[in-house]
């Protein structure tokens, strides 16, 4: 290599003197754009935003952000495209992904300052959104009727309310939903379950399927944070209390007990096969992959899994008192405190919901519609069998359901991923249900301090 | 606005630019390709600080906060040394992930190295249709941490796997592997270890230089074939072992991707595959804990470099450069 020449120190003194000066101003003049453009167009964004309170046909373009596979993506474009054809001046910026990675990307938007308008969300991540103050309160818009909600059973709608502020809306009802599989029972004449067995019953029937079927009766859902919460409420307790977990060690232990006692009496599958059904994907659940008789699951799931079997699927209630379960909302739609077109978001939630022609196109991907009017229109237009059944079981337990919990608080999707672990200590037999239920409840209240 | 009433700078007196380029001619030349070198470097540049140094820094300082990614930064709240503590002291689940890795990173790096040079050895001939089987050993390294090959590695060592239907074949019961808290990190070494191709050609490269007269040399004077190896292959070779050894080391402790697909993103079955790193995504990510998770990459770029220095501390006392110039 040569040695590097500084260029100023031979360079003449003609250049010398004549370069650097428009060098420098070229930069001078290129920092003072990079520093102004932002302000401009920040400046031209504010106006766009007066303008749009003073006249509502100002043209608007609200991004939406949701999770869900191909078949909803098209379900939500068709009924934006209808909102669209009502508001000409609202145009949609869609973005849409798997689950897998769904909030992460959501809190990266968040986080670099442009989150979407409006975006789906659930019930692990609503109180983490709402207590950053991220979430738009729909309070008044639900006040002054701009947001509809009388049609909705009112354990729906209050199910988005964190710390007093209604900061989701429920863009679907289910509930938590026992699969089974219908034609291993029939095959072997074996009863089915019912809704309304108790947990013990519900062992035992697993236990005689593993015998009479070789096929394990039930997935054994210690791992499973709304199976446990169910059973919770059963016994008068609770998921959370206030900013409080709503249960004890010993709450823990007994649940974990209750398990080891089925997994001993082989009524469900081996420890690596219920890691396996413990996968959030649907296609995992161990119903449909013919490894378990039942699944855990929420009802609104059943079209879905339909899809990964061959076999006939039945869905009941949850053992024990059904009255346990309520009306959850499967996801909702929040909007970003920060939009520029916070009443056009709302619009769009509150036709999502309660516009018969867009809540006919949603059906029930979301879950089942959340206006109960609408929901019988839609129930008696559906052909899907599968989906039929779930409309069913879900009218049914209607009558039965209890009042909503609060909804999961700041620290909610750590105390799911620590009661897997510790479920799973109890179930590789690595830890007694005690010691499993005291290193869960430990890694809890770090959770959510 | 100032640009353009300013007096025109852009068009210097062609004559005066003739002259100079006649009067220095190499260093005008010099001059402009800097310029030139400058401006097609720019993307590279504007990259290394837009999306590698910047951020960098700032999450060294996010490493002191609170931040938990939702709130904006104005309000994020200075914690100290607070994030650190709590890593070195108050969270078992913190040195859980640095036991997987470095018994990960300890057991398939060097297992790997010597497959790599093992086959570069065999490969080393000049015997028929070597070039196919260079290229087929090299294969698994081009995949590399693909999601796919992940899920494929998933559905070969489950319960009902490809793996344990081979296993049965000659009466061996399988476990399932992938799914058993013993033995999940052990299978993600073994997929570590199987793409050992891009270590291979680069020992492969390396026995290309070992003079043949060291050979011829050594075998005058009686070495048999491991004596080769030991006194010349081996020496010779050093360089290039120090090489992927450093190389090979920093990547075995930054594996993700297999773990990641492996346990569904939790580090599964009971944390038995929550790698450093997937740990340092979830507490990122699924926690919302971006501060703390700032903390701990800061952390592990520091490990990541003392452990680098001390190879090349020891490095003196192994590696041989065949200039005789051993540092």
């Amino acid at each position: 290599m040569h040695p590097a020449t500084p260029p100023t120190t031979n360079a003449p003194v003609g250049r010398n003197h004549r370069t650097p000066l428009p060098r420098r101003r070229l930069l001078r003049g290129l920092l003072a754009v990079t520093v102004a453009a932002p302000l401009m167009f920040g400046a031209a964004a504010c106006g766009d935003d007066d303008g749009g309170a003073a006249d509502p046909n100002a043209p608007v373009k609200l991004s939406i952000f949701w999770w869900g596979g191909d078949a909803r993506a098209k379900l939500t474009e068709d009924a934006l495209a209808l909102y669209t054809s009502k508001h000409p001046n609202v145009t949609f910026e869609k973005t849409w992904q798997a689950n897998q990675g769904y909030f992460d990307k959501l809190a990266t938007l968040t986080a670099g300052g442009n989150p979407p308008d409006l975006f789906q969300i659930d019930d692990n991540f609503l109180a983490e959104y709402a207590a950053r103050n991220t979430t738009l309160d729909l309070t008044s818009y639900q006040k002054s009727g701009k947001l509809d909600t009388s049609k909705f059973p009112e354990s729906l709608w209050q199910y988005g309310v964190v710390d007093g502020k209604l900061v989701g809306l429920a863009a679907g009802e289910n509930t938590q939903g026992l699969v089974y599989n219908k034609t291993l029972l029939t095959k072997n004449n074996l009863p089915e379950p019912t809704t309304g067995m108790t947990w013990e019953q519900h062992i035992a029937w697993a236990e005689e399927v593993s015998k009479k079927t070789g096929v394990p009766g039930t997935q054994d859902p210690s791992a499973d944070y709304k199976a446990l919460w169910v059973w919770l409420r059963q016994q008068g307790k609770d998921l959370y209390k206030g900013s409080e977990l709503g249960f004890t060690a010993e709450d823990v232990t007994k649940w974990f007990e209750l398990w080891k006692g089925a997994r001993d009496r082989k009524a469900t599958p081996t420890a690596d096969v219920i890691h396996e059904g413990n996968a959030t994907d649907i296609t995992k659940q161990l119903v449909v992959t013919g490894k378990a008789g039942t699944s855990w699951v929420w009802a609104n799931q059943m079209p879905d899994l339909k899809k990964n079997t061959k076999d006939e699927l039945g869905v009941i209630a949850y053992p024990g008192d059904p009255s346990a379960q309520w009306a959850r909302a499967s996801m909702y739609w929040s909007v970003f405190k920060g939009s520029k077109n916070k009443d056009v978001a709302v619009d769009v939630i509150n036709f999502l919901n309660n516009d018969l022609e867009a809540v006919k196109l949603l059906g029930t991907d979301r879950g089942l519609p959340s206006n109960q009017d609408l929901r019988r229109v839609v129930s008696d237009d559906t052909t899907d069998p599968a989906m039929k059944q779930s409309l069913a079981v879900e009218a049914e337990l209607t009558q039965k359901f209890g009042p909503s919990p609060q909804v999961p608080i700041k620290g909610h999707s750590k105390v799911r991923s620590e009661l897997t672990k510790a479920a799973e200590n109890a179930q590789y037999g690595r830890a007694t249900p005690a010691q499993a239920a005291a290193q869960f409840i430990e890694a809890c209240k770090a959770a959510i301090a | 606005m100032a640009l353009t009433t300013a007096p025109d700078p852009t068009r210097p007196d062609p004559g005066s630019v003739r002259v100079h380029a006649e009067r220095r001619g190499p260093g005008r030349f010099r001059d402009s390709e800097g310029l030139a070198g400058y401006v097609f470097l720019s993307p590279w540049l504007i990259g290394l600080m837009g999306i590698t140094a910047i951020p960098m820094l700032l999450s060294l300082y996010l490493s002191f906060t609170n931040y938990d990614i939702l709130t904006p930064f104005s309000e994020v709240e200075w914690v100290g040394l607070a994030n650190y503590e709590r890593m070195f002291t108050a969270d078992p689940s913190y040195w859980h992930s640095v036991r997987v890795t470095l018994t990960f990173a300890l057991i398939a790096v060097p297992l790997k190295l010597a497959a790599a040079l093992g086959v570069a050895l065999l490969l080393n001939r000049a015997w028929r249709g070597v070039g196919l089987f260079r290229g087929l050993f090299y294969l698994p390294s081009l995949l590399g941490g693909s999601v796919a090959l992940a899920i494929v590695w998933v559905n070969m060592f489950n319960r009902d796997g490809a793996f344990n239907s081979l296993l049965s074949l000659v009466g061996i019961q399988g476990k399932p592997w992938v799914n058993d808290p013993d033995w999940a990190l052990e299978t993600l070494m073994v997929l570590a270890i199987w793409q050992f191709g891009a270590p291979m050609v680069i020992f492969l490269a390396g026995l290309k230089q070992v003079p043949t007269e060291l050979y011829e040399a050594a075998s005058v004077d009686g070495a048999g074939r491991f004596r080769q190896f030991r006194n010349v292959t081996l020496p010779m070779l050093s360089p290039v072992i120090f090489f992927n050894l450093v190389l090979e080391t920093i990547n075995g402790f930054q594996g993700f991707t297999a773990a990641f697909v492996l346990s569904n993103g939790l580090g599964g079955p009971v944390d038995s595959t929550l790698m450093y790193t997937l740990n340092l995504y979830i507490t990122g990510f699924t926690d919302l804990e971006m501060g703390y998770a700032s903390a701990m990459a800061w952390v592990f770029l520091l490990a990541i470099a003392v452990i680098t220095a001390i190879f090349f501390s020891t490095g003196r006392f192994w590696v041989h450069y065949s200039d005789g110039e051993d540092r």
